[in-house]
């Protein structure tokens, strides 16, 4: 560990001889997928990592959870949110949406100049042509 | 920084449409024309700028549905004739009767090629991000 200026980035380095290695995929979780959020449906709480969710969207300044099959309601606002899942593999994809890049099946592009990111459930959502870039950031591209 | 990149990109992509219009509406329609270089290109530079100043009918603070981003663009499309046209016969680019047709016609292809070279750019965007997101999985099942 070393502890650096404000003014330096944060960074976590894993050097191992096997990504697979169960240490590793601990280290991968502590840092996004376990962490939780809560869900709401029929007053019932649910709690739910962020590896499973598959984007969350504000509608009518009410607060929503999409996961594969279920819909939770939210109380986070959606700024809320995105901060919450810093750091994750959730990412503003549009002015009401945070979306988990893990989720893509693939995008395609629109007249509009926004893309379609359809989503391994078989869902499909907008991609704002501003946010394209934070995608592209996150996958390496 | 990355805005004022944006915008620049579509003022350079925006002016070499609008050039690349007039040498065709010039080719096809008045080859034996002479333009007077200064004073033209100082024109096409302001209707680039007209042209990228009415992309504000885009704006909106909530997300485009599909519908309202086609609404938005024959709005645009109105708009862009609307100042254009004017303007283009006040510079002499046009005098009268069909020339106004031929006049609106290419306004109204500009606009379609810069929508087309957009959906170009978007599409190899599209392409750098599937390939990543199958080299991830790929990288995940070994």
């Amino acid at each position: 560990m070393e502890q650096i200026d404000r003014e330096r980035e944060e960074e976590l380095i894993v050097r191992c001889h096997d990504p697979g290695a169960a240490w590793v995929q601990g280290v991968q979780e502590a840092v996004s997928g376990q962490q939780t959020v809560c869900g709401w449906r029929e007053d019932e709480m649910h709690r739910l990592k962020l590896s499973e969710i598959f984007y969350f969207e504000v509608v009518d300044e009410r607060a929503f959870v999409y996961t594969q099959a279920d819909v939770f309601e939210a109380k986070e606002k959606l700024y809320e949110f995105e901060r919450l899942c810093a750091g994750s593999a959730l990412f503003r994809c549009s002015k009401s949406m945070i979306l988990n890049a893990d989720r893509i099946d693939y995008v395609r592009p629109s007249l509009s100049g926004r893309f379609e990111a359809v989503l391994s459930n078989g869902e499909k959502v907008i991609v704002s042509r501003k946010y394209v870039a934070e995608l592209k950031r996150m996958l390496g591209v | 920084m990355k805005n004022i990149m944006l915008w620049a990109r579509r003022y350079v992509t925006i002016y070499g449409i609008i050039m690349l219009c007039t040498f065709f509406m010039c080719l096809l329609f008045n080859p034996t024309s002479e333009l007077p270089v200064v004073s033209y290109f100082g024109r096409i530079m302001v209707f680039t700028l007209l042209s990228l100043l009415s992309m504000v009918v885009y704006y909106s603070r909530d997300e485009l549905t599909p519908k309202g981003w086609w609404l938005r663009t024959a709005l645009h499309a109105l708009l862009l004739e609307t100042m254009l046209l004017p303007l283009a016969h006040r510079w002499g680019f046009w005098h009268s009767g069909p020339d106004i047709i031929i006049y609106a016609a290419f306004i109204l292809l500009a606009k379609a090629l810069w929508h087309l070279v957009d959906y170009g750019i978007s599409a190899r965007t599209a392409a750098q991000i599937n390939q990543r997101i199958r080299e991830n999985r790929l990288e995940k099942r070994n």
